[in-house]
């Protein structure tokens, strides 16, 4: 099953699945390292000192050593959404490894659960399929000062951008509507 | 299975879950919900959540031994799991203290990265400096 681009699209249509099957539709989270081998954790590790020291060393000439190494020693955990509905099949998945993003996704996790539905996740109404889009051309007053900021802290190639810039939509409808 | 934990019992639970996984760096944490739902009343169902850790108490099939029995090796570690029911009224406030225990319990995550944003700033201080 595919992994939807956006959180946004994610909740979405897992409240309109949550409406079509309330019984039987769950949500599972799961936060999960990768399976490496010793071997290839070694391996890893050593990559990203020598990463960390030639990025480092140019700009800081005395590298701090404490937090390089707590750094390279943890592999990137990562954070899974999945909604299932075991009658139809259905699963909708999102995955991130983005610390910044578990709030929005837990609260909007819990709004699912109250049986919100889509109108009422802070969407533009009955958004559907086209949501994550309609919501980037409503909000491009605000986007405009924010997406700076945003693209630097994300720095990950369009996905993480959008993903961002959908997340901001999303906050700024919600606000508006309150 | 064990019966269910109390609101907070489970928080705690799960923030020792968090950390214990995001301490070894390795493992899983599953954690599901779903509505309970008795067909009977009409109000908001309760909410049933769930917490392992995705480790089976099963013994590994491949682990036969030669009289064609299975056992269940003793280092391996026993499943961890323990649930909670949220009643309709509470799941804001549920939700809420949940969302913050999962932000500080997944530190193996990606921080949000302040680094460049940093670097450009100083930049910016430093070009103005000399203007």
């Amino acid at each position: 099953m595919p992994y939807l681009p956006t959180s946004q699209a994610f909740l979405e249509q897992s409240a309109q699945l949550l409406e079509a099957y309330p019984e039987t539709t769950r949500i599972t989270t799961k936060y999960h390292f990768p399976t490496e081998t010793p071997g290839a954790r070694s391996k890893r590790a050593k990559s990203q000192a020598k990463k960390a020291a030639s990025s480092t060393s140019p700009s800081e000439p005395q590298t701090p050593s404490t937090q390089p190494q707590t750094q390279t020693t943890a592999p990137v955990a990562a954070l899974t959404l999945k909604t299932y509905n075991p009658t139809t099949g259905i699963v909708l998945q999102y995955q991130t490894n983005k610390i910044a993003e578990v709030t929005r996704l837990i609260t909007g996790l819990g709004k699912l659960a109250a049986g919100a539905d889509v109108a009422s996740l802070g969407l533009s109404a009955g958004a559907g399929l086209a949501g994550g889009d309609v919501e980037m051309v409503d909000a491009p007053v605000e986007e405009g000062v924010a997406v700076p900021a945003a693209a630097v802290s994300a720095g990950q190639g369009g996905k993480s951008q959008g993903q961002g810039q959908a997340g901001k939509g999303k906050k700024k409808g919600g606000k508006g509507k309150r | 299975m064990a019966p269910h934990l109390s609101n907070e019992q489970f928080f705690s639970s799960l923030t020792d879950l968090l950390a214990k996984t995001s301490q070894k760096a390795r493992g899983s944490v599953f954690l599901s919900q779903k509505p309970l739902i008795d067909g009977v009343s009409n109000a908001p169902p309760s909410i049933l959540i769930r917490a392992t850790d995705g480790n089976t108490n099963a013994p590994n099939p491949k682990s036969e031994t030669k009289d064609g029995k299975i056992t269940k090796k003793s280092s391996s570690k026993d499943k961890i799991k323990f649930s909670t029911v949220v009643n309709a009224n509470d799941l804001e406030a549920f939700y809420t203290r949940y969302a913050d225990i999962c932000k500080a319990g997944m530190t193996g995550l990606k921080k949000r990265d302040r680094s460049k944003r940093k670097a450009k700033g100083k930049g910016g201080a430093a070009k103005a400096a000399k203007a």
